[in-house]
């Protein structure tokens, strides 16, 4: 591993990040918030003087294209922790402690969306602005964005690329991982677009459109609005949510092959994408036949309501257009098991994603049938093909890290804090990217009154879990620290 | 006619007994003299490749309309077919043995790409055979089933067996649909067409011919089969087996395969979408008994043994199933014995590609519908001729033994019986024997 490749990149990703916090002032300045730019300034300034400072420890190598794996992997996790670092600086020029900022900004940038605020009227626009654009640029995954606008990563990255995108699938479309980054966020700046124009037409204030869309395209779910979807008390506002939370949840390489390739059924014939729509169908229903039999609601809410809190959270978005905390435990119980799910591979959403579950149940009904059939030669197949043993064992070995390590959140955060109901949701909730949990933390309540130790731990799970684990947990092996051993190799060869 | 055959095979064989009477054969091999019992045929023989126009030229291709390659290599085949396309526009037909060649050359896409593979017809034994058993599973208790006329004609073959209500009867007592016939018997293995006062007795198998809708109300008032077939087991996972359950698939029949292979295993299992993929041999009978291979509607075994086939029936036979069993058989002399054994049916694969061959060597206006009974008999088409005078069957004499089965006068079918009319231009259908097959041609169309 060399340190310089390291230090090269992170500076580069740095100074670009950088100048993206810029933005913010454009906002103040419209806004006449004019007080509320300095911070922004500061951070920004921060973020691109620690960047040319790597730069200059890499010796501004332009020349990465011969990276290591494991550089490849170190270079993505520090990535998302510096730039989320970064992305904090903002934040404590309002009063928020530093563990708070970090808290609230991971909690942005890894599309999680839960918050630490608990009185929105105390902070101006860009603050909102900023706590949003994060989220729609870590939607997407922030190593994706750079490798479509930086041209050194072109080459360098290929490896990087599947690091923060492992989806059991490949998602590159076109032979150039670029030219597939490129098409991503095409796609990703379109929908976005459409989302902000459709909620103006249907009558909320341009500011609150654009950061409700840039937080529904990343399934991330901050809302400007403290009572989130719900305090604009609109149905079509609800609806038009609803529907593009779904796209967000859906494989985004599918949605740019129906409409760069022209071809309208590629949705439809991809399983998982059908999967994905039975699941979302079939919880939502019970929802809503649950809601009616608790006479809360008149079905026509009912219906609208159950439907985008199930997409809401099947697609890690979390936000909430009623809340869903004072429902009663059947409800809360569905809306749990579709958190575990997340969306499809390849989408913005976050947990286990839609091919693993479909695949968990394929294998279970495999190992059925083996014991009946005991010769039987029996593949898993998903979309018709037969999923290769390499990619059977990791996805099985990433449930099983899964759920350790939500068990071992769990138990922590259920003694630290003294209740079972934030440590297991909790847990669930930032592990799987989602935002708000059930009671103190549900999605009118605050991440803000935990203790620090708990803020901790939610974040090292936001972070694993928009990473997908693997990533993190190579980091955990010795062997992946073997810093420049070749090259001391070589060195002694030359001598001899 | 003159043919010219490349290589010395086991088909190359059978191709040139059919035909070495009527036409005179050039075989073509890189052997230095032709082997054994090709000296008993009346052919000549040149010695080199069928690739090789020096050799080619040896064999007088410029009298030839005819050439067959049917050499062990499919390349060689190919390129021989190629070759002679070369020298001159001669008539080709090429034998393939492995499935991404066949669908190369048959596919019709081909013509959109730069340049065709221009080869006529092309022939795969095993996907011949495959259609066979299809047809075969497709109609129950038929051992053996061919259409005609787009599927509006059928051939059906039973076996009378005991019980049945057709035994010790008459032919002209038989009561059954009309639009059908019984257009031969075979007793003991010998092939007859039957008259009047036939009897028919136990373990005759009787062959009806007739419209479709007719043939499947004999099948349900006579045979009391009901024609839901559910579950099949094939026995072999190869070029058949695999081609045959993805047909059975799409007829939404439930398939269990078994398969010696391992690899082959994981192909099957790859590539098929709903079968059940067993890894095993068939031979096994714990295997057997464990998924119960007895109780499926139909077995096939299809490997590419004749001795395993004739143990894994054999094996299902005794296990008590009354289902029917189908074998593949490689080795015509062996398929008698097969059917002394008691096995329903016997394929091969290379009787279906004969039946495919002959009907494309015979002359223009009359075409060989189907070989019966190892080719002792023959379905014949022909066209009465314009100068032809109208006359009734029952005026008709034949010399020989031959059995007008159907009557297709513009789009209708007609079932004849002896008041029918035969008007020129009428296309008939004649079920005969095959050495009268000459004499019924020379009657019709003189």
């Amino acid at each position: 591993m060399k340190l310089c490749n390291i230090l090269n990149s992170l500076g580069l990703i740095l100074v670009a990040f950088g100048i993206i916090m810029i933005s913010p002032c454009i906002v103040a300045l419209l806004e006449q918030e004019y007080s509320s730019i300095l911070p922004f300034i500061i951070a920004a300034t921060l973020s691109v003087a620690l960047g040319l400072i790597f730069r200059k420890y890499g010796n501004f190598s332009r020349n990465f294209d011969d990276l290591k794996r494991n550089e490849g992997i170190l270079i993505v996790v520090l990535a998302w922790i510096v730039t989320a670092a970064m992305g904090a600086i903002p934040y404590l020029f309002y009063g928020l402690s530093p563990i708070d900022a970090y808290f609230e900004s991971v909690s942005g940038i890894t599309t999680t969306g839960a918050t630490i605020l608990s009185d929105f009227s105390l902070y101006p626009k860009d603050f909102f602005f900023w706590r949003s654009l994060t989220q729609w640029l870590g939607g997407m995954g922030i190593i994706v964005l750079f490798v479509a606008i930086l041209p050194q990563f072109a080459i360098a990255g290929r490896q990087m690329f599947f690091t923060e995108a492992p989806g059991p699938t490949e998602e590159k479309f076109t032979p150039r991982i670029a030219h597939t980054a490129k098409a991503l966020w095409l796609i990703y700046i379109v929908l976005t677009l459409l989302e902000i124009s459709l909620l103006v037409w249907a009558d909320m204030p341009v500011f609150d459109a654009i950061c409700n869309s840039l937080t529904t395209m990343a399934a991330g779910g901050f809302s400007p609005h403290p009572l989130s979807i719900m305090g604009y008390d609109n149905s079509s506002i609800t609806w038009i949510v609803t529907g593009f939370m779904f796209l967000a949840g859906s494989n985004f390489a599918l949605q740019y092959r129906i409409i760069a390739k022209r071809k309208p059924l590629a949705l439809l014939q991809s399983e998982e994408f059908r999967f994905y729509s039975i699941i979302i169908l079939a919880a939502s229903t019970c929802l809503c036949l649950i809601l009616l039999e608790a006479n809360a609601y008149h079905w026509n809410n009912a219906m609208r309501d159950s439907l985008f809190q199930i997409i809401s959270l099947i697609t890690t978005a979390g936000f909430s257009s009623a809340d869903f905390a004072l429902w009663n435990v059947a409800a809360q119980t569905i809306l749990f098991t579709v958190m575990l799910v997340g969306g499809c591979a390849g989408s913005a959403g976050g947990g286990v994603k839609v091919i693993r579950v479909l695949f968990g149940f394929k294998y279970l009904k495999r190992e059925i049938t083996q014991i009946i059939h005991p010769q039987a030669v029996l593949p898993v197949k998903i979309d018709k093909k037969s999923v290769p043993d390499g990619i059977q064992r990791q996805i099985l070995g990433f449930f099983l890290f899964y759920f350790a390590l939500m068990i071992c959140s769990a138990l922590l955060v259920t003694a630290i804090e003294g209740n079972g109901a934030i440590g297991l949701v909790g847990t669930a909730a930032t592990i799987g990217n989602i935002g708000p949990g059930f009671g103190e933390i549900g999605p009118m309540g605050s991440f803000g009154q935990l203790t620090i130790a708990t803020k901790c731990i939610f974040i090292i799970n936001m972070v694993v879990g928009r990473l997908e684990l693997i990533p993190f947990l190579a980091l955990l092996h010795p062997d992946f620290w073997n810093f420049n051993r070749t090259e001391l190799f070589k060195h002694h060869r030359r001598i001899t | 006619m003159n043919l010219l055959i490349y290589g010395a095979t086991e088909l190359g064989y059978m191709v040139a007994v059919r035909l070495y009477h009527k036409h005179s054969i050039t075989l073509i091999d890189d052997l230095e003299k032709p082997p054994d019992r090709f000296n008993s045929l009346d052919i000549s023989f040149v010695s080199g490749s069928g690739a090789d126009i020096d050799a080619l030229k040896q064999t007088n291709l410029e009298d030839c309309s005819l050439f067959i390659a049917c050499a062990d290599l499919d390349e060689a085949n190919i390129v021989a077919c190629w070759t002679v396309k070369k020298i001159m526009d001669l008539e080709t037909i090429c034998f393939v043995r492995t499935m991404e060649l066949y669908r190369n050359l048959v596919s019709p896409t081909q013509n959109c790409y730069q340049t065709r593979y221009d080869i006529d017809t092309v022939i795969w034994p095993e996907q011949l055979l495959t259609q066979d058993i299809f047809r075969i599973i497709s109609v129950p208790d038929a051992i053996d089933v061919e259409y005609f006329a787009e599927g509006r004609v059928k051939l059906f073959e039973y076996r009378i067996k005991e019980g049945s209500i057709l035994r010790n009867i008459r032919v002209m007592d038989c009561s059954f649909p009309p639009d059908i016939l019984i257009v031969g018997i075979t007793r003991d293995h010998n092939l007859f067409i039957p008259d009047g006062s036939t009897l028919i007795q136990l373990d005759d198998k009787v062959i009806f011919m007739g419209t479709g809708p007719a043939l499947d109300s004999l099948a349900a008032s006579i045979f009391q089969s009901s024609n839901n077939i559910k579950t099949a087991v094939l026995i072999g996972g190869g070029s058949v087996g695999f081609m045959l359950a993805r047909q059975l698939e799409q007829s939404g029949i439930r398939v269990k395969l078994i398969e010696s292979n391992r690899e082959r295993c994981v192909f099957l299992a790859d590539n098929l979408q709903n079968s059940l993929i067993l890894h095993g041999d068939g031979t096994d009978l714990e295997l057997l008994e464990e998924e119960s291979a007895g109780d499926a509607d139909v077995i096939v075994c299809i490997t590419n043994n004749d001795e395993k086939n004739l143990l894994c029936s054999l094996l299902i036979k005794q296990s008590g199933s009354e289902r029917r069993i189908i074998t593949r058989v490689s080795n015509s002399r062996t398929a008698q014995l097969f059917e002394k054994v008691g096995i329903d049916v016997v394929v091969s694969p290379r009787e279906s590609a004969l039946t495919e061959l002959l009907n494309r060597v015979q002359a223009r206006d009359v075409n060989i519908l189907a070989l019966v009974e190892g080719g002792q008999g023959e379905v014949l088409r022909l066209t009465l001729p314009d100068s032809f005078s109208k006359i009734r069957v029952m005026d008709l004499h034949f010399e020989v033994q031959a059995i007008i089965g159907v009557v297709k006068r513009g789009r209708n079918i007609l079932i004849p019986n002896g008041n029918t009319l035969l008007q020129p231009g009428d296309q008939l259908k004649i079920f005969t024997m095959a050495e009268d097959a000459e004499a019924v041609k020379t009657l019709f169309a003189p």
